[in-house]
């Protein structure tokens, strides 16, 4: 290094122009604005601040996609509410009207015993009477068209019949 | 060299730092505007990311990194550069004062340095560099900073002594 160091300090004596004047300007207006004003190196707090203004655009941001997710949920909950109200009736509604509905579909009568219980005579009569006596079971249906349900009621039953005995 | 929240005023720290930082642009583009222009983005960009003014290698590897971009965006201007960059072009306005002929000489003998060489000694002369910032500002070791440096100076003594 030694072999140098008069060409150093020659190089040394050359002195680089200046910056000019238009470039201090220019500097400090792009400092403005960044930081909408400048001048004094209190330049630490107006960094900071541009520093927030990202965070504040970052938060705002994220803040703005969930009130629009939020707003989403809201506008879609209304519908899918409106569906269960719809629905959620219907267990409570329904047997009313199902019940409302219901037509009579057929009844059927099954005998599945007949007894001659022989001649009796009434009191009050003139002629004998032959008394049966049947068992059956007899079935009632109802059914709603709208539904496509069926109520059934099945129930024992007895009937008595009494054939006048006409004189030969 | 002090961060530059201690000045009272961006404009102390910036009116030490631009002639470096100009004539440091000025190794990669030969006309001023375009030096002043690439040192006027590259302190903003510097100033902004609130940086210590005392890290030098990182305020002048910006100043490369914004000098190498816009050659990179232009590619007419970083063939026109390049070209420039070999041939000294006399409309260029000097990047020196000068007191005599000699020093005119020394000067146009330092442009005619490769631009590798040129920009070590520019950190190291003009701006007071380390070599381990000189290092820092272009990506590579502190050794091959410092021999760069040497290779320049002894480029230079062979050059300046052949044209005396």
């Amino acid at each position: 290094m030694n072999d140098f160091s008069e060409l150093e300090a020659e190089l040394k004596k050359l002195r680089p122009r200046g910056a000019s004047p238009e470039l201090v300007a220019r500097v400090e207006q792009s400092l403005a604005e960044v930081s909408g004003r400048i001048a004094t190196a209190g330049v630490l707090p107006k960094r900071r601040n541009f520093r927030v203004s990202w965070l504040g655009l970052g938060l705002g941001l994220a803040t703005a996609a969930g009130f629009l997710m939020l707003a989403r949920i809201n506008v879609d909950q209304p519908g899918k509410r409106q569906n269960v109200v719809a629905m959620t009736p219907a267990p409570f509604v329904a047997p009313i009207q199902v019940s409302d509905a219901f037509m009579p579909a057929g009844m059927t009568q099954v005998v599945y015993n007949t007894r001659d219980e022989g001649l009796h005579f009434p009191e009050g009569a003139d002629q004998p009477v032959r008394r049966l006596r049947s068992k059956k079971r007899e079935t009632l249906q109802w059914r709603n068209p709208a539904t496509g349900t069926s109520l059934r009621v099945s129930y024992p039953s007895e009937e008595v019949t009494l054939i006048p005995i006409s004189g030969q | 060299m002090e961060n530059v929240s201690t000045h009272e005023n961006w404009k102390v720290c910036f009116s030490e730092l631009a002639p470096g930082l100009v004539l440091f642009a000025r190794q990669f583009v030969r006309q001023l505007p375009d030096a002043e222009d690439i040192v006027q983005e590259a302190f903003i960009r510097f100033w902004r990311k609130e940086h210590s003014i005392e890290n030098r290698g990182l305020l002048y590897a910006t100043v490369r990194s914004v000098a190498l971009d816009l050659l990179r965006r232009d590619a007419r201007r970083a063939r026109r550069e390049a070209k420039a960059s070999l041939e000294i072009e006399q409309s260029t306005s000097p990047q020196f004062d000068f007191d005599d002929g000699s020093q005119q000489e020394l000067a146009a003998a330092v442009d005619r340095l490769p631009v590798e060489q040129r920009e070590v000694l520019v950190m190291k002369i003009w701006n007071d560099l380390t070599f381990a910032e000189i290092g820092q500002a272009l990506g590579i070791s502190q050794n091959t900073a410092a021999s760069r440096y040497r290779y320049a100076l002894a480029a230079l003594k062979k050059n300046f002594v052949t044209h005396e």
